[in-house]
């Protein structure tokens, strides 16, 4: 037999019975709805952990603190201790295998000026070279320091909105476009005291780079080659008082922070025990996701057993009523042997039959997944917000349902598999059956 | 003479046997017999007598109990059943007592249906379809489905299934079982006429003493064995000359047969008459029912060669 007319045959012969293979279908396509909706919920729920806990950094990176968090095996923060950063620990570091970048972070606060309005913000110091790999967002004015101009001055996409007039009575505030105003830089923040006799000293911002908005620690802050940082602090520092200058003086020679980003969110762990030998502490954001993500996927698992029912459940109703048309096409099937149908094809036949049941079951469950996903997302927000919002990001949740692309492909091929599995009982049964049946008469 | 012709089917010490319960029922008793290429044989005989159960082993349908069946030089019944299926697309074709015509299927669809099977691609298989069932006389019915055809058409429809694929041999068991006597009479004559067309050899079970006659061998049989022989020396298809004078005659006795089946017509009993059946030499004439079988002398020779 051709597979062409196989294929017609099988196709007609459901068509026969109209009836009996929609509801068949409609089992189908209740069970593929359970298990793409359950998956979708709990692809959702990861997917929204996740940029939660993007909104804090990326996932990719570690970072070593100068006060470390000292944890104790619950995860409860204990004590912290402080420890010493300097390049050599940077050259170490960038020996552990999976590391891509590593980059010293000097941080401290900062205050820009336009005119009479004023920002405090944090400005970080870290190798320009390292910008691009740390996933800092495209800029939207300017361009990012090369090794010619290392003088960027890179400002998050929200700092604009912080400057206010401290003249006046309510503190007015302004939005700042870099790309237009005029903006001096001065290190006098909160952390030292200035020496009364000197002047402040504020840097004319000549190049000023500005970062797209991306929902995570870029958005709030300044970033600087720590060359550029380096030259201007020094002059600050000479402003200080004295006793603080020395201080400023001896912070500055270890670094806050080392910034490392590895290769792949998979080895984070691995650069993490690395450093541990080292005998230096660090975090990473995977290691926040990492519960998370162990729940969601108890609760995907629970989810799916649920579809995984509901398949079951359909799986038996295609095997009874194929096992129920090779009953009454007994004689038929007889008939097609006497006249020369290759047993091959009686099994066939039937397996496509079953096959057709459940990809049809499984196309339409996607389609009604797809209306029902939707729904969720519209409708869903009353039950759905309080588990998933974990209140760490900034932004609400709205997308509990999510279908990736590859869900409703795997979801009716199967659907498909499960009509081929639960259709291969029945027909071979159907190939069992004698040729006799077709000279027995009515 | 006969020995020119090929033997197409060759039955051997052939034995079914039954189980039931702790008696064993012979159902085809020791029986041996060859058919020739070209033949018309019948397998004579009332119900319960065997003989569809000995068609249903000729065809493979049915396992053997000993002895051996050879067709077309095979023994069909060493076959694994892939092969058995495949020897049926290209050498058997098949008439049901009951049809067996698909009720899904239009007239058309049900011819193409072995030729489904054999792999015969679309275009080609809707015009062998299409000029079998204008053969039969189906040509306006194309399209009809067996719901909407009376009997007789079905059984056309059934015949031109059997004979699409032009097979070497055709079974038919009780053809017309299920047809009055004049749709019975029209069928038969379609068999005969399309079969002798391609020189097909044609098997056929029968009660009806009055189809036997269309056939060159009738083989009478009872309680599983073999009763008689008769060879109609007329029909047989040994010189080729004389193919058109078959054709002819067969031609004749159809009329005759015609003729007949107006007679019976005005009868409350079916009856045969015998004189327009007396062309054919050396036959012997049993009741309808055939429960009596009177032996002769052509039946002898029959065995001997």
């Amino acid at each position: 037999m051709r597979i062409s007319d196989l294929m017609k045959m099988g196709l007609k012969n459901l068509s026969r019975r109209k009836a009996r293979t929609a509801l068949t279908i409609i089992g189908v396509v209740i069970g593929t709805l359970s298990i793409v909706i359950m998956i979708s919920i709990g692809i959702g729920m990861n997917t929204s952990f996740r940029t939660q806990v993007m909104e804090l950094g990326s996932l990719t990176t570690v970072t070593i603190q100068k006060n470390a968090a000292i944890f104790d095996k619950d995860g409860n923060y204990i004590n912290s201790k402080e420890q010493a950063m300097d390049d050599n620990l940077v050259n170490q570091v960038k020996q552990i295998e999976h590391v891509k970048v590593v980059s010293p972070v000097i941080y401290r606060s900062a205050v820009m000026y336009s005119g009479k309005y004023r920002s405090d913000f944090q400005i970080f110091a870290m190798d320009y070279n390292a910008f691009k790999e740390f996933g800092f967002p495209a800029l939207t004015y300017g361009s990012m320091p090369t090794a010619e101009n290392k003088d960027v001055f890179l400002v998050g996409s929200d700092v604009g909105m912080n400057f206010y007039n401290p003249g006046s009575r309510m503190y007015q505030q302004k939005q700042i476009d870099f790309s237009k105003d005029k903006i001096k830089l001065s290190f006098n923040g909160w952390d030292y005291q200035m020496d009364p006799k000197k002047k402040e000293k504020k840097v004319q911002l000549k190049d000023i780079a500005i970062m797209e908005k991306s929902n995570n620690e870029y958005d709030w802050n300044c970033y600087v080659d720590i060359s550029f940082f380096m030259d201007h602090y020094k002059d600050y520092i000479k402003t200080l008082k004295a006793e603080d200058r020395k201080k400023a003086e001896k912070a500055l020679r270890n670094y806050d922070q080392i910034r490392i980003n590895v290769d792949n969110i998979k080895n984070v762990e691995e650069v993490q025990d690395a450093i541990t030998d080292l005998g230096y502490a660090s975090e990473s954001l995977s290691m926040y996701l990492k519960p998370m993500e162990e729940t969601s996927k108890m609760l995907q698992l629970v989810l799916g057993g649920v579809g995984a029912v509901a398949m079951l459940v359909s799986a038996i109703s295609i095997a009874n009523t194929m096992v129920m048309s090779i009953y009454e096409r007994t004689k038929e099937i007889g008939v097609m042997k006497v006249l020369g149908c290759v047993i091959r094809d009686v099994k066939k036949l039937f397996l496509f039959e079953a096959a057709m049941i459940g990809l049809f079951g499984g196309i339409i469950g996607v389609i009604i997944s797809y209306i029902a996903s939707f729904c969720i997302n519209k409708f869903g927000a009353p039950i759905f917000s309080s588990i998933m919002n974990n209140g760490w990001g900034q932004n609400e949740v709205t997308k509990f349902s999510i279908i990736p692309i590859w869900l409703p492909l795997l979801a009716a091929g199967f659907a498909m598999a499960v009509g081929i599995l639960s259709g291969y009982y029945p027909a071979n049964r159907a190939t069992k059956i004698s040729a006799i049946e077709a000279m027995k008469s009515e | 003479m006969q020995d020119e012709v090929e033997k197409i089917i060759e039955i051997k010490n052939v034995r079914k046997i039954y189980r039931m319960g702790n008696e064993k029922i012979y159902a085809v008793d020791d029986v041996s017999f060859e058919i020739l290429k070209g033949e018309f044989c019948c397998l004579l005989g009332t119900s319960g007598s065997g003989k569809s159960t000995l068609l249903n082993l000729m065809a493979g349908i049915e396992k053997l109990s000993g002895g051996e069946i050879i067709i077309k030089g095979k023994n069909i019944h060493k076959m694994n059943e892939n092969n058995l299926a495949k020897f049926r697309q290209r050498y058997l074709g098949f008439v049901f007592q009951s049809y067996n015509l698909m009720n899904s299927m239009t007239a058309l669809e049900n011819v193409e249906f072995p030729l489904i099977f054999k792999r015969v691609k679309t275009k080609r298989r809707k015009l062998l379809a299409k000029d079998m069932l204008l053969k039969v006389g189906l040509g306006s019915r194309l399209n009809h489905k067996p719901s909407e055809m009376s009997g007789g058409q079905q059984q056309r429809v059934g015949i031109a299934r059997a004979f699409v694929s032009k097979p070497e041999i055709v079974f038919a068991d009780e053809p017309t079982g299920n047809l009055d006597t004049k749709t019975a009479m029209e069928v038969m004559n379609l068999i005969k006429t399309i079969s002798k067309e391609n020189n097909q050899t044609i098997v056929m079970v029968t009660h009806d003493r009055r189809l036997a006659d269309y056939a060159d061998k009738i083989i009478h049989i009872l309680d599983g064995k073999i009763q008689s022989i008769e060879v109609i020396p007329n029909d047989t298809m040994e010189n080729d000359p004389t193919l058109e004078k078959a054709d002819k005659e067969t031609a004749a006795t159809e009329d005759n047969i015609d003729k007949m089946v107006l007679e019976e017509k005005d009868m409350s009993l079916p009856q045969i008459d015998v004189d327009s059946l007396s062309e054919i030499e050396n036959v012997s004439i049993n009741t309808i029912d055939g429960d009596k079988m009177t032996d002769i002398n052509e039946k002898e020779r029959g065995i001997e060669e």
